[in-house]
């Protein structure tokens, strides 16, 4: 049981960050205890309150508050997480740094960006290309997720097969710890191997170990030309083999996107789109490079290595509003695709490259198996995939197929020697799988870890174990 | 058990959030959420809001309704959704649920649409508030409720251009309006009371065409529609469709009239005795720059002054119409458009007078925007954004002015 907020707490907080960005009311509170996972939205895990701090002094003080009296802090940015990470699960605070939006710095010469925690991902990208300058990670929430949030959950994306998730930009990073101290980690030194690689260990903490309100992010020249393919295939098969062959072969695309028939059905509710009769699978492929020359070789050899696996159709975004249409539609199908049924729990596993196809296969018969739609998309360049149960959990005999589905799914994974999340975290929603993947080995390490950095365990408690 | 009118209302709103999965993408586009970056101002989380309120999870209370009531039914939210849903419907479904429940209304919310139900009472203002103008005296009232207005002579004194025709407009691929139509102006109780002037040349541009129907209509309902007052915008509906029946096409130059009234056939389905007279009535309507595109209209001089033109969220998102206004524009002058053009003024009908602080920072960032074309007149066609363009145009010191449509072309 938590310490109750008094009145004496409230009013300290409410002088330190100002009346304004302080929420208390109940419908306040209840609009803070979700984000964009598939946790029922009721009962709802409302916060006790919804801090707003400006400055990283302010959440240096609200921390020590909090460690004072014991309080529970969850750090939350868009709340667009799809594993429950900001859900405040036992009350105390909600801290949201959404207002934390300032882009501090960008550095043309050492090529790197400094910017808040409440910075969107998308705000940031424009900003560093208007100077000619590339930040790849792109995850599907990119325009409205915040660069905290992500290096919190250590984000990927669709470019994560060229260019790697945000982990790999990561240089440096301010954290408030748990007791309030400002911890400033790695700076803009490419080779630092000073002491432990702590930006790497708060880099995909999930909000459990401090409280990010920095991050000092390596940027690439930006890639002169770009454009998108769309390929339609009879099997989803036939599209994996694609892109491996594709790889093999050195031809290294910024994305490689691959989509189920369910999939091609969700997204044509509500988008134009045009589908090759008997196309079961589509992958949506962006090429990048430095002129027209490098980008038609790439083009020309993706359709020779596409229509070998055979390929039904084959076509190069004419203009950059169809190749924005094409990826707005990749974007929007996780929503599309949760549209299709009452519940939709959907998955994020990740597998070795090869193992995709396998991988792939054995969730079309876990589908058969328990009679359950089962849509699959990802990033099949990565061997990241979005395996999405449809179902009704209202409906407890189905209820019940639906969870031995996932825990099958999950063993699938692992059994072809994958992981159980490769963008989204743990959560809430993973953690009855996480010794299965990491054993008591690596469990018991993750505990000791946070037990040293957190000993009151007030930061996101409830999470990751 | 037979569920009441309350209860299916609700289950309606519950049906049109159902499809939210939460992702935000509705965060960066909503209005509102830009000035108040709190989650319930967002469109996530009204929905979020609703299904509480239907499951469960909250109380109908005075809280509750502000939340709800703390929106531009801009439907920008709608148009970024994944899944399309259609949070400004649900809202005004939960207004009237909350509404109807709770028995609450404002004090000044009763005054207007007690007002706008009334087709002698908003005649009466109409003529205090032209001569509270003639005087120089509508700054007495608060800022918004009685904008200056200027008028086509102004704006030719300033900028006319050589006295030949503009170009021809070309026509979009809607069916084109038969020559022998009977065409009718619908003057909506904004472009009545506030604009006058400018639906005078509505009237003339429309009658230079065709001989128009002048019908003595009551307002469209939306006031009503939006502030849980059901019932009252059924029989203000009724009234225009009986109206109307003799004209072949009706014409609006108030987006949120044409939006509203092609609209009304959705609220008769299921009625026996008005579903097809109401489907009529909503196929017949069109909004001006519609109308005018389609049957070639030539503006009736060029003027030789950059324009620019903001998007009445009932146009744009509401009805689709975003390229007619540009091509009249077009025709007309120097076009210039601006950054944003179809992101909600802050107007939103009556949102401006119950909340202005908030809707003076959505203006502002519109303000920027003009400003940043160097245009010096912003047209638009809503009677509703014009009350805020004016404002605008007076907070920029003189930099631009703001106008309807009409009166440029």
């Amino acid at each position: 049981m938590n310490p109750p907020l008094t009145a004496e707490i409230r009013e300290k907080i409410r002088r330190l960050v100002g009346e304004e960005n302080v929420l208390a009311g109940d419908v306040d509170r209840f609009v803070y205890s979700y984000d964009a996972s598939f946790m029922p939205l009721l009962p709802a895990h409302k916060p006790d309150l919804v801090v707003r701090p400006r400055t990283v002094e302010e959440v240096a003080a609200l921390m020590a508050i909090a460690y004072e009296y014991a309080i529970p802090v969850t750090p939350r940015g868009a709340a667009s997480g799809r594993t429950g990470g900001s859900v405040p699960l036992q009350g105390g605070i909600s801290l949201a740094l959404d207002g934390m939006t300032r882009i501090l710095e960008l550095d043309e010469r050492n090529m790197t960006v400094t910017a808040e925690a409440g910075v969107r991902t998308f705000d940031l990208y424009n900003h560093c290309a208007s100077r000619g300058l590339f930040y790849p990670p792109d995850p599907a929430s990119w325009k409205f997720s915040t660069i905290g949030g992500n290096v919190a959950e250590n984000a990927g994306g669709m470019r994560a097969v060229k260019y790697g998730v945000t982990t790999d930009y990561v240089m440096g990073l301010e954290v408030v710890l748990a007791d309030g101290t400002v911890l400033q980690t790695g700076g803009k030194a490419v080779k630092n191997v000073t002491g432990y690689d702590l930006k790497s260990l708060f880099t995909g903490s999930e909000g459990t170990l401090g409280v990010i309100t920095k991050a000092l992010l390596k940027l690439l020249p930006m890639p002169k030309r770009r454009n998108t393919i769309q390929i339609m295939f009879r099997s989803l098969d036939e599209g994996c083999t694609t892109i491996h062959r594709m790889l093999q072969a050195g031809l290294v695309p910024a994305a490689a996107e691959i989509m189920d028939d369910v999939c091609l059905k969700a997204v044509a509710r509500h988008c134009q789109v045009d589908l090759v009769p008997a196309s079961e699978a589509c992958i949506i492929i962006e090429i990048d490079g430095e002129s027209d020359a490098a980008l038609d070789t790439q083009a020309r050899g993706i359709e020779a290595v596409a229509k070998e696996c055979g390929a039904l159709e084959f076509r190069l975004a004419s203009s950059p509003q169809e190749a924005d249409a094409l990826w707005a539609l990749r974007r929007g199908l996780s929503s599309a695709v949760a549209a299709l049924a009452p519940n939709r729990l959907g998955e994020d596993i990740s597998v070795p490259r090869d193992a995709f196809p396998e991988v792939v296969r054995r969730i079309r018969s876990i589908s058969e198996k328990f009679q359950l739609p089962i849509a699959v998309y990802g990033h099949a360049g990565d061997g990241n995939l979005h395996p999405s149960v449809l179902c009704d959990l209202s409906n407890p005999e189905e209820a019940k197929r639906v969870h031995q589905a996932v825990d099958e799914i999950f063993a699938a994974a692992l059994a072809v020697g994958g992981t159980l999340s490769g963008e989204h975290g743990i959560g809430i929603t993973k953690q009855p799988y996480l010794s299965q993947a990491l054993g008591a080995a690596g469990v018991k390490t993750l505990q000791a870890i946070k037990q040293a950095l957190d000993p009151k365990g007030i930061l996101n408690p409830g999470k990751i174990w | 058990m037979k569920k009441t009118g309350e209860e299916i209302l609700l289950q309606e709103a519950r049906e049109k959030v159902s499809q939210c999965d939460r992702c935000g993408a509705c965060l960066p586009v909503c209005p509102l959420f830009g000035v108040r970056e709190v989650e319930a101002a967002s469109a996530r989380g009204k929905n979020a809001l609703v299904r509480a309120l239907t499951d469960g999870g909250l109380e109908p209370t005075a809280d509750l309704l502000a939340r709800v009531d703390f929106c531009l039914l801009c439907r920008a939210c709608v148009e970024t959704c994944p899944n399309k849903v259609g949070t400004d419907a649900a809202m005004i479904d939960v207004r009237q649920y909350l509404r109807d429940r709770m028995g609450c209304w404002s004090a000044k919310e009763a005054a207007l649409a007690g007002l706008l139900k009334s087709r002698g009472l908003v005649k009466l203002t109409a003529a205090m508030l032209s001569l509270l103008r003639r005087f120089g005296l509508n700054d007495l009232l608060p800022r918004g409720l009685v904008p200056d207005e200027q008028t086509r002579e102004h704006f030719l004194t300033a900028f006319a251009g050589p006295a030949a025709l503009g170009q021809r407009v070309p026509s979009s691929a809607m069916a084109t309006v038969a020559a022998t139509a009977r065409v009718a102006y619908f003057k909506g109780c904004g472009m009545r009371m506030l604009f006058p002037a400018a639906s005078a040349e509505t009237f003339r541009i429309l009658q230079a065409a065709t001989p128009v129907l002048r019908k003595d209509n009551p307002c469209c309902g939306l006031p009503h529609l939006a502030h849980g007052r059901r019932s009252a915008f059924l029989a203000l509906a009724r009234q225009n469709i009986a109206l109307y029946e003799n004209a072949d096409v009706v014409v609006s130059d108030c987006a949120s009239c044409s939006g509203t009234l092609k609209h009304i056939s959705s609220y008769f389905a299921g009625d026996p005795l008005w579903q097809e007279r109401a489907a009529a009535f909503s196929r017949k309507v069109l909004d001006l720059t519609e109308y005018l595109v389609n049957i070639g209209y030539r503006p009736r001089r060029q003027v030789d002054a950059p324009v620019t033109y903001h998007d009445p969220c009932h146009l744009a998102r509401g009805q689709g119409i975003t390229q007619p206004p540009r091509d009249l524009l077009e025709a007309t002058g120097r076009f210039i458009e601006m950054k944003d053009a179809a992101t909600c003024c802050g107007g939103a009908g009556a949102f401006h007078l119950e909340y202005p602080v908030i809707s003076s920072r959505i203006l502002e960032k519109k303000r920027a925007n003009i400003e940043r074309t160097g245009a010096a007149v912003v047209v638009t066609a809503c009677p509703g954004c014009l009350i805020q363009l004016v404002k605008a145009a007076q907070a920029s010191g003189g930099k631009f002015r703001a106008m309807h449509i009409s009166q440029i072309i």
